[in-house]
């Protein structure tokens, strides 16, 4: 029934699922909907998401329970949308309740349909272009004996930063997206540049329908490596969402498909890659203290003066997600401090220190304007999570005794005043101390 | 990403057919007809370009045609998918326009710059790489690179306003104001010795005249010549280091102190004179 070469690769797939442990910083419990049916064909990657440790809760699209959000909280800390061909997915996943979601900072995968589906006004949400329904991605070449829906796209290293390791070409089957110009997207997977979105049925007038559609301007032919096959999307609260074009990507099927010769495809290990990047394990950063004090010394002042050296630090950490704990992380290599008010006075690079893991510090001079600044720490790079944190400390101009006293251009006036008062003193002892002159004489003279 | 044409003559071992391009050729030509370089575009054996980049200028027109035909009977072919697509690889910006291709394969495809397009992507002073790609079903696709293509610079691509917070943003420093100039040491030098000259004189003229103190220990002058002392050490060292409130609370005593020795001595002083 099945080759040696097909035992094989099984192996290798399930060696791959079980041997890695990894753990989401934001909680466990996932909820999938997923028709009933079609559950077993994603055996492997669900079996994968159980083995990391997710609690993983399946629904069908036509049942309304378990509730995703109850009373403004959602009972889930993720959520897999793998129904594309359900008409509608309950009365409570709508495209405005999936928003809800990611304010309420739930991660969610979906799997785009395509055919309508109200899902595609969620995509166009996130400044996402989809094709007219009906026009799935389609390929040529490579030359290839699967029909053109079914494209293997390879994948770069370094191609995309969700990508952790590097990944065999990947077997797509779905629709594109057309990027926005919005810089929260962060596309994972490129569509190949010989790609384009069709209807898939080739008639005589296919042709010409393309040209027709391209001169028709704005968005009216979706080809080539600028198309996305896989996109995500990091809100600015940290939730994350990906848009896969096809639900096929995690089947089984095409998981034990090879991609070239006696290549395995390399669909296993991207969806646990955008699993793990959507549901914060890998890429998550968060910033543990923040200290400011004067050069020399330790405690924070509540007001500084101006022309203060202040010496700020911060305390970054990483999850791991194999270990499943917050560790220090040293390695970002371009964060930045901004000294601000209304619009940064200062702006200077934290360095990380050496040998302390995870801290980052630097010195400045306050500027010699008084007012109410922020220590502001604004880091924002594509895949990574948002690192912003802002404390507010006031600066005052130097008080009265703050200034320079004991000047040299003031030496003949302290030479001026010691001198009166040494001349007083002086003064006053000789005339207590003199003798009394006589005065009878004088005074015998004058009543005369 | 890009097969070397190659590949179209050993894809007779497989199974489905191959296409091939007749007579390819590109003009270029100038916004009155002249033609500036016409070259028969042969698609070669290895993956190389025409022999020099295409430059095109500002009112300039470039025409690629060419026929699509079955390579085996030579029949033309409509293939459904024949686009020409306009990569800039410093950028990763790209265009794809697509070619309009008669039912007997006959493919004309205009690039008129009096009029850009919408399609092409903003260009910079790289050379922009100009390929064809030509796929359908039953036949062999064709990814073929064709010339590298100069334009004139365009604007660049339009950046969202946030954009500017994903990298690292340039440094800020502070002007401060200039530290206040401090006049010449030797200049508040010269003025302290002439503010302290009339000593000299002074002691120019007690050398003179000597005074005498003769009453100095008595015990009724003594204690007040202290207190005027003590008061004289308190203002310096207000001035040195204290703060208001301590030269209060310590002149408020002294004062009490002052006015006793004081009572005393001027008293003894006007007993003496009163003798």
């Amino acid at each position: 029934m099945f080759s040696l070469r097909r035992w094989c690769l099984l192996a290798l797939s399930l060696a791959g699922v079980l041997s890695v442990d990894a753990k989401s910083s934001t909680g466990d419990s996932v909820l999938v909907v997923v028709d009933p049916a079609q559950q077993d064909s994603y055996s492997i990657f669900f079996n994968g998401l159980k083995d990391q440790g997710y609690e993983l809760t399946f629904r069908s699209p036509k049942v309304e329970k378990p509730v995703i959000i109850e009373d403004n909280v959602s009972n889930f800390a993720h959520v897999i949308l793998l129904a594309p061909e359900a008409r509608n997915l309950g009365k409570d996943i709508t495209p405005q309740s999936i928003v809800e979601l990611l304010s309420l900072k739930t991660n969610v995968v979906v799997a785009l349909p395509t055919k309508q589906s109200p899902l595609h006004a969620l995509a166009a949400e996130f400044s996402l272009i989809l094709p007219p329904p009906g026009s799935p991605l389609i390929s040529y070449s490579p030359k290839r004996d699967t029909p053109s829906t079914l494209i293997p796209i390879s994948v770069e290293d370094h191609s995309s930063p969700v990508l952790t390791k590097h990944i065999r070409p990947v077997w797509f089957s779905g629709i594109p997206q057309a990027l926005g110009n919005n810089p929260l997207l962060i596309p994972i997977l490129r569509a190949p540049a010989e790609s384009f979105a069709s209807e898939v049925a080739v008639t005589s007038g296919s042709a010409e329908a393309l040209v027709d559609a391209a001169e028709k301007g704005g968005e009216g032919l979706w080809a080539g490596s600028s198309l996305s096959a896989v996109t995500g999307f990091q809100a600015t609260n940290g939730a994350r969402i990906t848009f896969v074009g096809g639900a096929e990507v995690f089947s089984d099927e095409l998981a034990q498909k090879e991609a070239e010769q006696y290549v395995q495809s390399g669909n296993i290990d991207f969806v646990k890659e955008v699993a793990a990047w959507t549901f914060q394990e890998n890429l998550v950063l968060r910033i543990e203290k923040v200290e400011h004090h004067l050069v020399n010394g330790t405690e924070p002042k509540e007001t500084y003066t101006i022309n203060d050296n202040v010496e700020f630090s911060t305390y970054i950490s990483k999850w791991n997600p194999a270990k499943g704990e917050w560790q220090p992380y040293s390695g970002l290599k371009d964060l930045q401090l901004e000294f601000t008010m209304l619009d940064p006075f200062v702006r200077t690079a934290l360095p990380p220190v050496k040998g302390a893991p995870g801290k980052y510090s630097t010195s400045f001079r306050v500027p010699d304007r008084h007012g109410v600044f922020k220590f502001v720490i604004n880091h924002k790079r594509k895949g990574w999570s948002f690192l912003e944190s802002s404390t507010t400390v006031p600066v005052v101009p130097p008080r009265h005794d703050g200034y320079p006293r004991f000047l040299s251009a003031a030496w003949p006036y302290y030479a001026g005043a010691i001198s009166t008062s040494v001349a007083f003193f002086l003064f006053s002892t000789i005339w207590l101390a003199g003798e009394a002159r006589d005065s009878k004489k004088g005074k015998a003279a004058k009543s005369e | 990403m890009f097969y070397p044409l190659a590949l179209l003559l050993l894809a007779v071992t497989a199974q489905a057919s191959v296409l091939t391009l007749k007579s390819p050729r590109f003009v270029v030509s100038d916004s009155t007809g002249n033609q500036l370089r016409a070259e028969p575009y042969v698609p070669a054996l290895v993956n190389t370009r025409a022999s020099s980049p295409v430059k095109l200028g500002a009112r300039e027109n470039l025409k690629i045609t060419f026929q699509v035909v079955d390579k085996e009977d030579e029949k033309g072919v409509q293939p459904h998918q024949t686009f020409i697509r306009f990569y800039d690889e410093s950028t990763g910006e790209e265009g794809i326009q697509p070619v309009r291709v008669t039912p007997g394969g006959k493919a004309k495809f205009d690039l008129n710059l009096s009029k850009p397009p919408l399609y092409l992507p903003p260009t910079s002073d790289e050379p922009l790489k100009v390929s064809l790609i030509i796929g359908t079903p039953n036949y062999d696709p064709i990814s073929a690179p064709l010339f590298d293509l100069v334009l004139p610079r365009s604007q660049p691509a339009p950046v969202h306003p946030d954009e500017a917070v994903f990298h690292p943003r340039p440094e800020l420093q502070h002007t401060f104001r200039p530290e206040q100039k401090v006049p010449n040491k030797f200049i508040s030098l010269v003025f302290s010795g002439i503010a302290l000259a009339p000593w000299f004189v002074l002691l120019g003229l007690w050398s003179q005249v000597a005074p005498r103190a003769t009453g100095l220990f008595s015990p009724s002058i003594l204690p007040f010549i202290a207190s005027l002392g003590a008061f004289e050490v308190l203002l310096f060292t207000y001035w040195v280091k204290l703060r208001l409130g301590d030269v209060l609370l310590y002149g408020g005593i002294l004062g009490v102190v002052t006015v006793f020795t004081g009572r005393r001595a001027l008293s003894s002083i006007a007993a003496k004179r009163t003798q």
